[in-house]
Order: C-alpha cells, then structure tokens, then sequence
C-alpha cells in the first residue's frame, strides 16, 4: 500500500479537507455568530472580520433581552439548569436501576432473563411517541404531568437499556472465578458485588453513564411533548426561544453554543468509550 | 473435617460432566483428583466449595448436609488453576480477604498476613497488585489467600499448572510439608501424575464422568484398573504387548520373540482371551541369554536421560518394548541381547475393555525370573 | 481448624440464591412494565374513535382507523415521506460515512484527531443541529443562502421551498448521523485481520479488487448493524424536521411521527395519530427484530476475541 502516487496523495488531502470543511463548518460558524451583534450579522456579503462582542452571553446570563421594543425577560438559564438536572438526574435514577439489573444478567443467567434484557432493548428501538402520547394522558390524571420526576421516569427509555447492556458486557468480562474467589473467602453476595464486581466494572460504569449523559441532553421529543416552559430543557427551550426572540439572532447563536457545549466537552472526554456506546456494547473502539 | 459425596450427579446445559460420585475423604487426608482436562475435576471442587450446586447428590462436610449452605458460609480455602485474584487490590488485600471477612482485629490480619507471606516466600511482594506480580508470585499469592485463615478444608485446582518447570518443582517438594502443616483435609487437582504420586494419601482417577479408581499412589501405580490408567501413570509409559495365553508346559505361558515366556498359573483363566501384557519399563531386565525366562530383542535406540537409562527394543516380531534401569548399570546399547521380565509386575489386561484381568490369587513372585 | 470455621446453616434474613437475579433485576422491570402499560394504551387507542375535543364522542371502532388510511392520501403521503427520508438518508450516509472511513483508515495521531473531531455534530443534540442549520439557511442572512447565490442560485430558499425543503433536512440528517456510520464503519476496518491486505498487495492484487473482493465482505457485519441501526432511527426521525419545519411546507415533511404528533395535539385525533405509530411500531420492530439477530453476532464477535 505503500506505491501511494503524489496524485492520490493530493486527492486525500482535498478530499479529507473537504469532510472536515462539511462537518466542522456550522459549529465553526454558529460560534461566529454568537460573538457578533446583529448588524454584522445581516451584513451582506457575510463576513469573517468584526469585532466581537460578549453582549449575547451577557443577554442569556442576566436573562435580559433588550430589543427594539422593550426589554424582554428570558428563562435560557432555566432550560440550562434543567438540562442539567433532567440528565443527571436520569443518569442517577438509570444507574440505581440499570446496575443490579446488568449484574443480574450478566453474571447470574436466569430464566427469563435475556427476554427481559431484550425487551428493554427494543425500547430503545420503538417509535417514542407511542408511549409519550398515551402518558400525557395518564400523567395528567396520576398527576405526574409537568414534573421532573416524570420527566426522568420517562428518560429511562433511553438512558435506561444503554446503561444496562453496555454495563452487562463489563460484568460479563470479570472471570467468574474472581468472585467466586472472594466469597469461598467468606464474603457475602452483596460484599462480593461491593468490593469486587463494581470497582472492576467501573471503567464501564462511567462510559455508560457519560455517554446516557449526552443522550439525555440532546433529547428533545420527551420533553417537547411532556414538559412546560419551566421544566423545559434547552433542546426544546432554544426552539421557543427562536419563536419568541425573533431576530435576535446573535442570542439564538449563543444559546446553542452554550447548550452543544456540555455535550461536546464531554464527549472528547469520553470519545474512547463512543463507539461501544453508540452500538450499544456491540464493537469496541 | 470429613468430606463424604454421594451420588453427585451434575450437566451444564446438555452437558453431563458428573454423573454418580461418591467419595468418601477422612479428616486430613490429602486426597488428589487427576485425570485428563474436561474429567470434572474442577467441578467437583466447585461443588464442595458451594459456588456451583450439584443437580442430585448429597455434600456432606462433618456430617453436615452443605445443601443450601452457601460459599461463604462452609470454612474453605481454595487455589485456583487461573490464580483468580483480585486484580484491583494487592497482594497483601488478597491474602487478608478470607480474613477480613471474619471481622478479624487489625493486628491480627496483619501478624498472620505477614506470617503466611514468609511462608510462601512473598512477604517483600505484599505491597503489589497482581499485574505487577511474577507468576510464581500470583500463584504463591493464591495459595496464601487460601491458607490465610487456616481453612480446615483446602482445594487446590491444579495450582501448579501455570508455573514454569522449575518453581513447579520447588513447589511439589515444598507443597507437602505446607499441606501437613496445616493439618486440613485437602483436594489437590492436577493433570501431573508425579504430582500427583507426590503429594496425595490418595488419588482418584477421573474420567467417564466419574471417579474410575481410587487408592494410593502404590496401589495406582501398581495395580491400575484398566490399561488408560496404566498410561497415564508412569515415564517411560507401560509396555502393553498384545499376547493371547496359551497352555504351556507348566501352566499358561505368553510369546515373546518366539519363545514361550511363562506368566502366574492364577491367570489360567485368561488362556485363549485376546489380552494386553503390561510391563512396566523398569520391569524388564537385561540377561544371559538361556536365563530363565530370557527371550532374545533387537536394541532400536538408547535414551540416557538423568537417573535413568531408556533402550527401545524390538521383539523378533517388531514389537517394541520399553527398557529402564538405573543410570550407571551395564547394558547392551546396540545389536542383538537378551532381556527378560520381572512377571510379579506385569499385568494382564482384556485387550477389548481395557480392564485389568484379576490373578485367581493374590499376585505371588513364584514365576519371577 | 478452628471450631469457627464449622460449617453451619447461617440464621436470620437473607434473599434466597433463586431469588436473587429477580430482585435485582425488579426496579428495572417496574419500569419495563411502567412503559408497557402506555403501549397498550396506544393500541387500544388506536382501535378507537378518539378525539380530544370530542370525548363525549369516544367510542371503539376497530379497524376503521386502520381501513380509512387504505383511502387516505396524506397517510399514504406519510409513507412515502417516511421512507424517501430514510432511504435518501441512510443511502447518502453510508457511501459518504464509508469513504471517509477508508480515507481515515490508517491509525495516524492526524486520523485519529480527525475522526474524533467528526464526532461532534453526532454529540450535537438533533433539534439543536437543526436550529443551526435554520440559522445558516436563513435567506436574509444565511451564509448557505449566500454561497448558494454566489454559484447561481439566487434566491436559494432551502427547507422553506416545497421542492428543497427534504434535500436541506437530509443534509442536516447527514452532518449529525454520517459520524455514526463513520465511526463504526472506522472500528470495523481496524479490526480487520492484516493477513490478507498484505497477502493481495504482495500479489499485487489491483486495489480497487482488493475493496470489493476483500475489505466488503469482510465489513459486511458492521455495514449491516450500522444500516440497521440507522434505518431504524431515520424511519422515525422527529427531531431535526420538527425542529426545521414542524413538516412543512404543506405535507412535504410529515413523516410519521411528526403527522402522528400533529394529528394529536393539532388536530387532537388520537385515534389516528395512534393508529399512525402502531404502523411505524410495526415497521420498526420487524427492523429491529432484524437488526437485534445481527447485533447480537457482532458482539459475540467482539467477546469472543477478548
């Protein structure tokens, strides 16, 4: 593979150019945006030469909106905050139910139980809104409509079947002989669950949890169909704020930055746990 | 403590590994478990150890049925073939497991961790996880994990079998002492049948899904119960001749190289029976040729190895024998000599079973030479 | 040998070792059942005659939902929306996420940089995604709208234009979901034994040979699980065309779970918004059926080279 010609050498350079040009070009310029006021933002021809500016920043922190006609209060912090309680919060409540479920299936085979696991996995592949229309109704009537506890039993849907294969092929990987070592020792299931198995399945743990992390936040059919203004994560937030702000369109910018910021930041964190992530435990990196 | 199985029958999926163990280990008997991998060796010792539960069949420990007791709870030490330690915690938190489990007091997990360290030669290791540990160090680990507590029952799966040759060695000679010091009644599973002559009181010869025989090392060596036991034990292997029996002068005879070589009158009943003659190398002697049972060989090949010195021989029909004698001792090492065997140690087998033929009487050296 | 170490049958509570995987497994199951409960809900729903603001009206019909679309152009519409959109989609991704994984092969600290900035329109949540792409398309200010004017087409009016509106959300769809494929696809080529890429270049096996012959067939299985994966994923895409264009202009977008979601809270027909996503369940779960069989072989696969 070596006889690598100056041309096809040319060719991959222009070529893989081009692919970061496509993929790299909207984050690149949306942060543009985002440090610019208005009118050099609707200057025509567009341009890359302007003095930044703060003020869209400044506008989402203090939650206030000054335009033509009159101040305008904005809650972006709030869908911000949300976001960030929504995901962890389904993170933590999937981690408590996902963990001694992937031990069970994964270590003690029992009857029933790769129905079960596989029933949850195909969760992850149903069409959301079967379940979320008839749980608007039901949440209405059990009073659960518009709460964050809701909202994060819904979460489960996703984060839920992630958790529980990609931390089910972790226990699977401890040797059985391990365990098995340390309660002949004289150590009871649980301690043996406490002090072997989790601390080698932690590695496991953590990618799952991050990567349910991210897909939480990126959510945006739950809580579009689910949740109010108030409990609204940014997702859907930034959407409103788009009809509401009008032609703030430096503000907009900003909010997106700052709502594909964690996200980001997290998964350059935990980009060698991506890819088994994404397939949901099936190929390594 | 006693160890009694009875009729222990257990499958993995549709997969018969035991079927109809009994067993019956006294107090401090070190008993041996060898056979071939895949005999169930190993899942014996699970059995006995809880973390596996047999489908029928009783363990009973002491006279207590072990039904429903689980692993933690039945006093046992245990080495593993794959050393399986904890490979987020060091030497030192390996070996203190079996005792922190007993909510010992702090000192004493450390005096008697340290303790077991020199013992085994690892105390300048205690402060190492696993992965920095050598193997003859992961393996002394184990051991000391499993002798920590002074277990009154100790299993030890094959725990020499991933050492090199020579630690290996040491071990076999230093094992014993340790095993007696202890004063447990231990099971030792190996595939290494001078390990295995070694170290137990008893061994039981696995296979067929059970324990096709059980007796001490003599007894095994000596007397093996079919021709695959006889392989198994023994280096250079047993010569297994094929001879049918025949009415010779002066009762039933064999031949060998076209002489009728006489073999004990209590086998007469074996005359005409297609057989197997087992002869252990060491039980072939070189002699004068019209000696007493002397029948005449062609030397192949001569292997001195260290103790000992190996010939290959052929019988005038081709057949080829195995000769040991002591290193040192005169012997012919090419052309054509003499050898005869010491009947009192041959065996018979039925050549299509396999199965030791039983002399009428006890086996007397009235044949010999 | 201490009379402590006496086996005995330990007193008090504990959870028997039978028991033990179902306890463990209960709180993920309650929620199991928790979601079950609002799928049957949707199929009895869509067995019904059910509108919002009809409740009085409420009654089953059966099949009528199901019967109605036989005749119903905009459900058949939803269909052929649904499946343009995954077809143009996945198609466009594969070629496009193969290549560029092929040109990231070798394992460089450049590729390697390369490939792990890729990721970040597929960590880039879908709506938001959108939300960019709406801002770059803008026909007053949009640079795409600008660049568009400058090789000619003046007035390009992306996602607002019936005629340009899918072809601006498959782009979308691509700029997040290509990463995905690419980045399997990528994972896949570099567990591919060496043995016979250096065989063929010994023997001086023509490259492009060397791709369909051997590369092909040996990533097939990855191929498959991302193409499954995707396909599932793309058939019922709400996300990025809600977020661009709610389905509009007119029903040039309604795919089944945004005409679904439209037909309940606009329209308020649950009846038929239900009936809807049983179709697209059904759809999906043969698919995933599918897809769940193939998994399953990769990660056998991948357990048993560990």
């Amino acid at each position: 593979m070596d006889q690598t010609s100056t041309l096809e050498k040319v060719l991959r350079r222009v070529a893989i150019s081009l692919v970061i040009l496509f993929f790299m070009f909207p984050i690149f310029w949306i942060v543009l945006m985002s440090f610019q006021t208005n009118e050099t933002i609707l200057r025509v021809p567009p341009s890359v030469i302007f003095e930044p500016t703060l003020s869209n920043y400044v506008a989402l922190v203090t939650g206030k909106l000054e335009t033509q006609a009159g101040t305008l209060e904005i809650n972006f912090m709030s869908n911000l905050w949300n976001s960030l309680f929504l995901s962890a919060g389904s993170v933590a409540v999937g981690l408590i139910l996902g963990i001694p479920a992937a031990y069970a299936f994964g270590r003690i085979k029992f009857r029933g139980s790769e129905d079960i696991a596989f029933t949850l996995l195909s969760f992850r592949f149903a069409p959301p809104l079967l379940v979320l229309l008839p749980l608007t109704i039901y949440f209405q009537k059990i009073g659960l409509a518009d709460t964050y506890f809701g909202l994060i039993w819904v979460y489960q849907l996703i984060v839920l079947p992630l958790i529980l294969w990609i931390v089910r092929g972790y226990f699977e990987d401890i040797p059985a002989d391990i365990e098995y070592a340390y309660r002949i020792a004289g150590h009871s299931w649980f301690s043996t669950f406490r002090t072997v198995a989790l601390p080698l399945a932690m590695p496991g743990i953590a990618a799952a949890g991050l990567l349910a992390f991210i897909f939480a936040w990126n959510n945006f059919i739950f809580a579009l169909v689910l949740a109010s203004a108030d409990k609204q994560p940014v997702t859907v937030g930034a959407l409103a704020f788009v009809t509401a702000s009008g032609i703030q369109y430096g503000q907009v910018a900003a909010g997106i930055v700052l709502s594909i910021l964690p996200t980001l930041a997290l998964a350059l964190y935990a980009q060698r746990y991506l890819v088994e992530g994404l397939s949901l435990g099936a190929v390594k990196g | 403590m006693s160890i009694q199985l009875s009729n222990i029958r257990k499958s993995f999926a549709n997969d018969l590994v035991l079927d109809g163990v009994s067993l019956d280990i006294p107090t401090g008997e070190t008993l041996v478990l060898f056979g071939p991998s895949g005999a169930g060796k190993t899942v014996l010792l699970r059995l006995i150890a809880g973390v596996v539960d047999p489908d029928e069949g009783r363990i009973i420990v002491n006279g207590v049925d072990m039904d429903g007791v689980v692993p933690e709870d039945r006093g046992i030490g245990m080495a593993f073939q794959n050393f399986a330690l904890f490979p987020h915690m060091d030497a030192h938190a390996n070996i203190a497991s079996p005792l922190t489990a007993r909510r010992e007091t702090r000192s004493g997990i450390e005096t008697r961790v340290r303790e077991v360290a020199k013992l085994l030669k690892i105390d300048h290791v205690l402060g190492h996880t696993p992965a920095e540990l050598s193997n003859g160090q992961k393996q002394r680990t184990a051991l000391g994990r499993a002798l920590a507590a002074e277990p009154s029952i100790l299993l030890l799966d094959d725990p020499l079998r991933n050492v090199d040759a020579k630690l290996r060695f040491e071990m076999r000679l230093e094992l014993p002492r340790l095993l007696k010091a202890q004063n447990a009644t231990v099971i030792f599973v190996t595939q290494d049948y001078k390990e295995a002559m070694a170290l137990g009181d008893r061994i039981a010869v696995m296979g067929d899904h059970g324990i096709v025989q059980i007796g001490t090392p003599e007894e095994i060596y000596l007397c093996p119960s079919s021709t695959r036991i006889a392989r198994l034990f023994g280096d250079p292997t047993i010569n297994l001749l094929d001879v049918v029996p025949e009415i010779g002068v002066q009762g039933p005879v064999v031949q060998l190289s076209a002489t009728d070589v006489a073999i004990s009158g209590s086998y007469a009943g074996a005359v005409g029976k297609a057989c197997s003659l087992g002869i252990r190398p060491e039980a072939i002697r070189f002699v004068a040729p019209g000696a007493p049972g002397a029948f005449p060989v062609e030397i192949e090949a001569e292997t001195p190895l260290n103790e000992k010195t190996v010939t290959l021989a052929a019988t005038r029909n081709h057949r080829e024998i195995l000769v040991s004698r002591p290193a040192g001792t005169p012997g012919p090492d090419h052309g054509k000599a003499h050898v005869a065997i010491d009947m009192g140690n041959a065996l018979l087998f039925d050549r299509a079973t396999g199965a030791r033929i039983i002399a009428a009487d006890a086996p007397t050296d009235e044949m010999a030479t | 040998m201490s009379d402590a170490a006496v086996p005995a049958k330990r007193k008090g509570f504990r959870i028997s070792p039978g028991a033990l995987p179902y306890v463990l497994s209960l709180p993920a199951l309650l929620v199991c059942i928790g979601i079950l409960v609002p799928f049957f809900t949707a199929v009895a729903y869509s067995l019904q005659r059910y509108r919002l603001s009809q409740p009085w009206a409420r009654r089953w019909n059966w099949g009528e939902n199901y019967w109605n679309f036989l005749s119903d152009s905009s459900f058949w519409n939803t269909l052929k929306v649904s499946l343009t959109y995954a077809i143009l989609t996945v198609g466009l991704e594969l070629v496009l996420g193969l290549c560029i994984a092929l040109l990231l092969q070798k394992r460089t600290r450049f590729n390697n940089f390369v490939s792990i900035m890729l990721l970040m329109p597929l960590m880039t949540a879908p709506a938001l995604a959108s939300l960019m792409w709406k801002l770059m398309t803008n026909p007053g200010f949009g640079i795409l709208s600008y660049f568009a004017s400058l090789i000619g087409f003046e007035d390009f009016r992306w996602a607002s234009d019936p005629s340009t509106a899918m072809l601006t959300v498959v782009l979308v769809d691509m700029w997040v979901y290509t990463p995905f494929i690419m980045i399997l696809l990528l994972a896949g080529l570099r567990s591919l034994p060496k043995q016979p890429f250096e065989a063929a270049a010994l023997d001086g096996v023509p490259r492009l040979f060397v791709f369909w012959r051997i590369t092909l067939p040996m990533l097939t299985p990855y191929l498959l699980t991302a193409t499954l994966f995707r396909v599932i994923e793309s058939v019922q895409q709400f996300d990025i065309i809600y977020a661009m264009t709610q389905g509009g202009p007119g029903d040039k977008l309604t795919v089944f779970q945004v005409e679904a979601y439209l037909n309940f809270f606009q329209s308020t027909n649950v009846g038929r918004s239900a009936a809807l996503l049983m179709i697209l369940w059904v759809i999906t779960y043969v698919l995933s059926m599918i897809f769940i069989k193939q998994w399953l072989k990769l990660r056998e696969r991948q357990r048993g080279e560990i």
